[in-house]
Parts: structure tokens; C-alpha cells; sequence
């Protein structure tokens, strides 16, 4: 529907020419139009990128102030924020959840056709008009100050494509706030319309429901990440479990971790972010990929990571300090270890005292062993880390996006159709 | 007109994300058919198989573990008759085996006519047990020197071999690896140890070393081959 169509509706009557005004809010529209499309640009990689990993397999990330460019297969603070709890909602219906960046999407495609509308029409644009696109504009800046909050207190790390669409979303605003002050007056005497904001504000729910239902009908499914991969053949003994998380009373559930791989931390801040250790009963097996203890691998991928299993097992009341501090510290301990293997072992002893005599002693190396064994009597990828829900393995692609998804299906003990 | 421009605006800014999700997951889902399992390229967790473990040794190892017996079967090890059966080798291509675990086993010695352990034996046996890393079998291979008779020195490295199983036990009570342990008493019959094992890992390290001191010992490893 028209500007001039909505305007004749409403019996409301224009001069026939184009007012001075009015004209001048047209760059600021153009301004706007374009403040949109390259929000939706942004949002449009972004998006992709997060279905890529739809395949469940892993794939470059784009990284960079200029949508299309840095794409990165490794660490990046892009990669942080996708994997992170809060780039998707509804993530325990939908494998991986629906993606913040597709929303955002949605609203800049809206925002490019609703602020470009006037641009096509002859119809007078007045602070009427450029009140509700205000408005419209306001919500990707409200969006961008609050998951701004979000990626910095909660996830950690920033993301450049967001940071883009932040930035777009503020020249967003900045280009309707001028176009208001430029509008012309709305005719003496007409009420704010509502019905015709009501049906503005609906054309933008169309535009988000429909992306995100088409979203949802293409989603890509795979009944593995139900079926699960493999089983366990032992449960093992108590002692090499270390339990996680307060709860005792949830579903058991199995991770096999080492302190100081990267991909463990992001797997343990994922399942803290989404509550899953408040419906599991999570306790961890150490594997720690250290060759000092390890003869699975050849080379240490992470030095070090053999104390702390240990200081772990020595002071299984403090394990889960233990692990938080080594997550948190652990580029320079892995640093520290690959030169000093003493040198580590003196840091653990100096910052949990109570490990000290025990830690490197026969007793607790036999302990840290039995965890090592436990994954051969399982026959388990060396890889970290890894889930187990009652006995049934997660599949390594579903422990980062589809986690929850997983998880709560595997819980409800649902079979692949 | 422009209701046709405003409508062919609202669908063309609907229908171009719209082509550009569904396409891009269907191109995902598409690669999710047909990827290949990325976790079956991943290695197994597996018992060691070091590049020591030749063919033989591992014949010695599987004998003793069957013929001889783990604890688990009940047996108790093999006296120097059949140890010399069950190895089906001569001792100097016997001791030839076990050469490159020199820096993996350890020799406890003991003193003359004495099947107790000492200190320093104790200790070395429980450093040697820590470090069983991925190893499937723990050998303890004991010996007496040529002093004595032969039924006398058969008993010793009996009493020797039984004395280290006896402190494991005794240091590690419930520990299912104990069914690991194979004991192999040699007397002085089989397989003498030559003076270059006294450059070995020893409880007795510094002190003195001739051919008599190193095989009244008990040669303890663990043995990192799949049996």
C-alpha cells in the first residue's frame, strides 16, 4: 500500500506540489535507505555463515568490517559470539536455533523497502510518516546496544560483523532522525494514524515471519545427531569421575575433557550458558592431550594439561576450581608448560596449596591413568571434548551449535523418524 | 501504478533474503548428505603399541600371560623349566628382547641369599608402576646369581618375583591392574643378565655391580604392546 493510497483513505488532502521540506528529507532517506541495505549486507553474511555450519561440518568464519572479507577458519571473535548461546533463540527446538543475524536480516530488508517507499512515491512525507520510520529505526539500535552488553559482559569476545551491524544501525537512525526533522508538518488537525502504523507494523512481522518460517521449513536435519555416536561399552569406576555443576539429581551424563584445550572451555562455557548442567548430572573423565601422561598422541597439543588432570584428582573437592582457573589461565599455562614441566606444577601448587605432595605422586598418576584407560576400554576418538548422555555418545558436530537441540531431544528419549 | 511499485518494492525486498536463506540451506543440506563421518578419521583410544614390540617379544609376553598364567587364571607364574619352554629361545636372544626398554623397566636388586625387598626396591617398583602409561602387561622377570645351588636359586627368584607382587598388592590393594602382572622366575638356569644391564635403571644405582649382584634382582617393566 501507497503513502498517497494511505493518505487518500484517510481523506486527508495534500497540496498537489511537492513541498520544499519534503524534499529536503529525500537524501536523508537515501541516507537511510542505504544505512539499511548495508545492515542487511552485514546481516545477510552473518546469516550465512551460520547456516554454512548447518552441514554440521566446520567452515570459515567472516570476520571484518567489510562484509564479504577476513574470512577465518580459526579463533576469532566472530566465531566466539556464533558458537555462543545467544546468537540463536529456540535453539532447544531447532538444531542450532534460529539465528539472531536472520532476525536482523528481516528487519533491515524491511527497513531498506519502508525508508525507499517515500523515495518512489509523490506523496508529501510528513513527520507522520517519519515518525513511525523513526521508530522502526530505533529497534535495530536497541537490539545492537543490548546484544553489544551481551557480547561483551557474558560472551567475551566481539564480533566485527556485528559491530558493523551496530554501526549501520546507528547511521540507521541518524539518517530518520534527520529525515524527521526535514519531513513535512503532518496537515493541522490529523490524529497520529495508528491503523496505518498498525499495517506498516505488520508488513515487518510478515517480513520477519516469513524469513524465519522459511528458515525453520529449510533447516537441514540429520537423525545422527538422535541416534547418537556410539555408546559406552564401561561405565568405569567412580574415582576417575570428577563431578561438574551442582546438580546430582539429573540425567548422568559424561564429559570427557582436558583442562586446557580451547575447544573444552567454549564447550563448558556453552553448557553453563544454556543451563545444561542444571538438568544433567555432569561428571568429568579427564583425557588430558599431554603427551607426558598420554601415549595416544604424539605430540603434546596441550602441554601442561597432565598436571592439572592431576591437581584435579588430588583435591577432587576443589576439581572445579581447578578446571575454571585452568580454563581461564590457559594459553599461559600451556605457554609454561611446553618449556617448564616443573615450572607448572609449582604454579598449580602455589595457587591450590592443597595439592601439594600429592601432586606427580605415584597414586594419583595410577588415578589419572585409569581416566586414559577408561577411554580405551571405550574405545574412544582421542579427541576432546566429548558428551555422553546416559551411555549414548553426543556426536562431535552437535556439542557446538546443535548442543542444546541434541541434548534436549536425547533427553526426552526421542528416536530418529 | 505506484501500488504496483510499492507492492513490486515490498516483494522484491522480502523475496531477495528470502532466495538467499533458502538457498544457502539448501546448498547446506545438500553437503550434510553427502559429508563423510570426519570422526572416523579420528585415531581410537588404544593400548601402547611402542616400535619395541616385535613379533617375538610379544610371543614371549602372550606365552607368559597364557602359559605361565595372570592372576586372574589362578596360576602364579612359571618356574625356569618352562620359562625356557614358553620363551622357546636362547637366554642370550631371550635378554636380547627386552633391550630397548632400558630406559622403560627397572632392576630391583636384592641382597645375597635374600628374597626381601629393600627400601630402594619398594621404591622403584612403585615408580615403575605409575608410569604405566598405555602399557597392557607388567612384567616381572626375577633371577638369582650362580651362588647356590640350582633348586635353591630356582626358589630365590620365586621368592623375589613373589615379593614384588606382594608389595604391590600390599601399595595397591583392589587394583584391577594386579591382573596384569606376569611373573616369570629364571633361578639360574635361563637367561642370565649380562654387567651392561648394571647400566640400567636400578634400586642400587652407584653402589657396585658386578655379574653376580645384577641377577639377584627382579627386572620389573611394564610393556607397552598390545597382547
Amino acid at each position: 500500500m501507497a503513502f498517497d493510497d494511505d493518505a487518500r483513505e484517510e481523506g486527508l488532502h495534500y497540496p498537489p506540489a511537492l513541498p520544499r521540506r519534503a524534499a529536503a528529507a529525500r537524501p536523508f532517506l537515501a541516507f537511510t535507505v542505504a544505512a539499511a541495505l548495508l545492515g542487511a549486507v552485514f546481516a545477510a553474511v552473518s546469516t550465512g555463515d551460520f547456516i554454512r555450519h548447518l552441514d554440521r561440518q566446520v567452515h570459515s568464519i567472516h570476520c571484518s568490517y567489510i562484509p564479504g572479507a577476513g574470512a577465518e577458519i580459526g579463533d576469532s571473535g566472530c566465531r566466539t559470539v556464533m558458537l555462543s548461546p545467544y546468537s540463536s533463540v529456540l535453539r532447544a527446538l531447532l538444531w542450532g536455533g534460529l539465528p539472531i543475524s536472520l532476525l536482523a536480516l528481516a528487519v533491515f530488508a524491511y527497513l531498506v523497502m519502508h525508508a525507499a517507499r517515500p523515495l518512489l512515491s509523490s506523496a508529501p512525507f510528513t513527520k507522520h510518516d517519519s515518525l513511525y520510520l523513526v521508530a522502526a529505526a530505533a529497534l535495530p539500535v536497541v537490539m545492537s546496544v543490548l546484544y553489544g552488553y551481551i557480547s561483551v559482559t557474558r560472551v567475551g569476545a566481539v564480533c566485527k560483523l556485528c559491530v558493523g551491524m551496530y554501526a549501520t544501525s546507528g547511521a540507521l537512525l541518524f539518517g530518520a532522525l534527520l529525515a524527521h526533522v526535514q519531513a513535512d508538518a503532518a496537515p493541522a488537525g490529523a490524529p497520529v494514524p495508528l491503523p496505518r502504523y498498525a499495517r506498516w507494523f505488520g508488513e515487518g512481522v510478515v517480513y520477519v515471519a516469513v524469513l524465519s518460517l522459511a528458515y525453520v521449513l529449510f533447516a537441514p536435519a540429520s537423525p545422527k545427531s538422535l541416534q547418537g555416536c556410539g555408546t559406552l561399552v564401561t561405565k568405569g569406576d567412580s574415582g576417575i569421575m570428577i563431578p561438574l555443576g551442582q546438580t546430582r539429581g539429573g540425567t548422568p551424563a559424561i564429559t570427557v575433557v582436558d583442562p586446557l584445550c580451547p575447544a573444552c572451555k567454549g564447550f563448558d562455557e556453552r553448557m553453563q550458558a544454556s543451563d545444561l548442567y542444571r538438568n544433567l548430572s555432569v561428571q568429568a573423565v579427564l583425557f588430558p592431550l599431554d603427551r607426558a601422561c598420554n601415549w595416544m598422541v604424539k605430540e603434546s597439543l596441550h602441554p601442561g594439561a597432565c598436571a592439572v588432570s592431576e591437581a584435579m584428582l588430588c583435591d577432587r573437592a576443589a576439581a572445579e576450581d581447578i578446571l575454571a582457573w585452568a580454563f581461564a589461565n590457559q594459553a599461559p599455562l600451556r605457554e609454561l608448560a611446553s618449556t617448564d614441566d616443573a615450572g607448572i606444577r609449582q604454579r598449580i601448587e602455589s595457587q591450590f596449596p592443597t595439592v601439594k605432595g600429592c601432586l606427580g605422586s605415584s597414586r594419583i598418576q595410577n588415578q589419572l591413568n585409569k581416566s586414559l584407560r577408561w577411554a580405551v576400554a571405550n574405545a574412544l576418538p582421542v579427541l576432546t571434548p566429548q558428551l555422553f548422555i546416559g551411555d549414548k555418545r553426543v556426536c562431535d558436530e552437535d556439542t557446538d551449535l546443535g548442543l542444546e537441540y541434541t541434548v534436549a531431544r536425547m533427553l526426552r528419549g526421542e528416536t530418529p523418524s | 501504478m505506484p501500488d504496483r511499485t510499492h507492492l513490486a518494492l515490498f516483494v522484491g525486498c522480502l523475496a531477495l533474503p528470502l532466495a538467499f536463506v533458502v538457498a544457502s540451506e539448501h546448498a547446506a543440506g545438500t553437503r550434510l548428505r553427502s559429508a563423510t563421518d570426519a570422526a572416523a578419521e579420528v585415531p581410537i583410544a588404544t593400548a601402547a603399541e611402542d616400535a619395541y614390540c616385535s613379533a617375538q617379544l610379544k610371543q614371549v609376553v602372550r606365552r607368559v600371560a597364557s602359559a605361565c598364567g595372570l592372576l586372574e587364571s589362578g596360576a602364579r607364574g612359571c618356574k625356569p623349566a618352562d620359562a625356557k619352554a614358553v620363551a622357546a629361545l636362547t637366554g642370550e636372544d631371550f635378554n636380547a628382547l627386552f633391550t630397548p626398554l632400558s630406559q622403560r623397566a627397572r632392576i630391583v636388586q636384592f641382597d645375597e641369599g635374600e628374597g626381601r625387598l629393600d627400601e630402594a626396591g619398594m621404591r622403584e617398583i612403585e615408580t615403575v608402576w605409575a608410569e604405566k602409561r598405555g602399557a597392557s602387561f607388567f612384567f616381572v622377570v626375577s633371577r638369582a646369581s650362580t651362588d647356590g645351588g640350582v633348586g635353591y636359586n630356582a626358589q630365590l627368584s620365586q621368592a623375589r618375583a613373589q615379593a614384588v607382587l606382594q608389595h604391590l598388592e600390599a601399595k595397591f590393594p583392589q587394583d584391577e591392574d594386579l591382573k596384569k602382572v606376569g611373573l616369570l622366575w629364571l633361578g639360574e638356569e635361563f637367561a642370565q643378565l649380562g654387567p651392561e644391564f648394571c647400566d640400567w635403571q636400578r634400586s642400587r644405582t652407584g653402589s657396585p655391580c658386578t655379574a653376580q649382584d645384577i641377577n639377584r634382582s627382579a627386572f620389573v617393566a611394564w610393556i607397552d604392546c598390545a597382547i
